[in-house]
């Protein structure tokens, strides 16, 4: 899955699930649209959905710093490749 | 410290309307708000009850989706009604966020809508099932997601009190935020309670062969409290709210003073956990009595619980006829929206107030034919003008639990 499909996906799950609507890259997602840490663990299920596979609980806890939609296709990125 | 405690705001959500024009109409043209049970998936199917007190119309909800996100059916009537609540008051967000409000608000058992999509997974055959529960599942079907989903949206840092005894719910609420109040411990309570649309508390009492089963092709007929035909109770939805304050401050701030509440009782049986008791009931009228400081002949109208069951009907109208004779007139209001549980003992206090303010007496519906074992008390069986000064609330739960509230107009 390349980059912009990842964002792609990710756009449709933060209007759909977050009524949050072409979220910036680099937005701070808890200063701009009250992002907090119950949309993460929500967003984090997403995800496990996106990628079909279930994510451990370390990599569960390495998505508790992310801040921006640049760092979560980050994170999506490694992720993915860690399952290729 | 005994400060006075006064209801300055109130709202309800009920099978008869939303709010004080809607309800008061339904009330004064008898009508009921007692429908066929609506199908679902679940058990709905399996239960010889076909009726409920529905909340079939819309609300125009406008709550952002940071508060939503945390929110079952039952949070959504719950916070409803306490911003009307808060709106009417009039208090400023200076104050709600102060400290000195609190919350005491509950359910039967938070949001079963939202507990019976948790326990689809829990038996799904799947191995990820339990990856389908969301993170805010807890947070929307816990017990006491209604106070602190009103905390959330308003800011409230208070006390926080979420009793959750089936039918004496809300009026433990009120009578709790009572004491909170009048003992000095909080300026302001937001006071009540509410319960969702749900078949799974109609089971409950389906299997108890407390509901009624007779009348589900005539559903307005039935429940029918203190009546020879009444064969059970109906369960019902909605929510009410109450805003209390101190007295003195109430009346500095120029706030609307809807009525005073001069008691509150609370009791429990002591033994079984079903059967109505007539030493519990009887004695907690008498300690609400002794609370206000007034005598029996002081009240003027009684809301009874009068669910419409056989025994708890006959044992109430006993023990209220041993304590005031035949004076205070009585009506059972759950005869118009069956027994919305969690919120009944708050939407019969704001009714009671109604009917204070309205000067008018409500009677029982379907009170046709009084049984000779209800006979013993004043039954209001048909539309009277009258001048309500006290009223008394009452309210017994499977629990044993018993309460009395009574309020005062001033």
């Amino acid at each position: 899955m390349t980059r912009d499909a990842i964002r792609s996906e990710i756009n449709r799950i933060f209007s759909e699930q977050f009524e949050i609507d072409n979220p910036g890259l680099d937005d701070d997602l808890r200063e701009a649209y009250e992002f907090d840490s119950i949309d993460a663990i929500e967003l984090l299920r997403e995800i496990e959905i996106l990628l079909g596979s279930e994510l451990s609980r370390a990599e569960k806890k390495n998505a508790m710093e992310i801040r921006t939609i640049n760092q979560i296709l980050d994170y999506i990125e490694l992720l993915a490749q860690s399952r290729s | 410290m005994k400060r006075r405690v006064v209801i300055t705001a109130s709202s309800a959500i009920t099978p008869i309307g939303h709010g004080k024009n809607e309800i008061v109409r339904n009330l004064a043209a008898g009508i009921s708000g007692v429908k066929k049970l609506k199908t679902d998936d679940l058990l709905a199917k399996h239960i010889h009850s076909g009726v409920f007190g529905t909340v079939d119309y819309t609300i125009d909800y406008d709550f952002k989706r940071q508060y939503r996100k945390t929110m079952g059916p039952v949070s959504y009537y719950a916070c409803q009604v306490a911003k009307e609540v808060l709106e009417k008051s009039g208090l400023n967000n200076e104050f709600i966020t102060s400290g000195n409000l609190g919350v005491a608000f509950g359910s039967t058992h938070g949001s079963p809508t939202v507990q019976r999509n948790i326990y689809k997974s829990f038996f799904s055959e799947s191995p990820d099932s339990f990856g389908s529960i969301g993170a805010v599942d807890y947070l929307k079907s816990m017990v006491h997601t209604t106070a602190v989903n009103i905390t959330k949206m308003f800011g409230i840092t208070g006390r926080v009190i979420s009793s959750s005894t089936a039918c004496t719910t809300s009026s433990q609420s009120i009578g709790f935020g009572y004491e909170m109040v009048k003992y000095g411990l909080q300026d302001a309570m937001l006071c009540g309670g509410a319960d969702e649309y749900d078949t799974t508390t109609v089971a409950v009492f389906d299997n108890l062969l407390a509901c009624s089963t007779e009348y589900n092709e005539t559903p307005h007929l039935t429940p029918r409290p203190f009546d020879e035909n009444r064969d059970g109770l109906v369960v019902g939805e909605g929510a009410g709210a109450v805003l209390l304050e101190e007295y003195e401050s109430a009346k500095k701030r120029g706030a609307a003073i809807l009525a005073e509440i001069i008691a509150f009782s609370c009791t429990n049986n002591g033994g079984d956990l079903i059967l109505p008791n007539m030493d519990g009931i009887t004695r907690t009228i008498k300690l609400g009595l002794k609370d206000a400081a007034i005598s029996a002949d002081a009240v003027d109208f009684v809301s009874a619980h009068a669910t419409g069951t056989k025994m708890g009907d006959a044992i109430e109208a006993q023990a209220t006829g041993k304590v005031y004779g035949d004076s205070p007139v009585v009506s059972g209001l759950k005869s118009y929206m069956g027994h919305t549980m969690g919120s009944c003992g708050a939407i019969e206090t704001i009714i009671s107030i109604y009917l204070m303010e309205e000067g008018f007496i409500a009677p029982t519906l379907n009170l046709d034919n009084i049984d000779a074992r209800c006979a013993m008390i004043n039954h209001a069986q048909k539309h009277v003008e009258t001048d309500i000064r006290t009223a008394s609330i009452q309210n017994f739960a499977f629990g044993g639990v018993n309460t009395c509230l009574i309020i005062k107009k001033i």
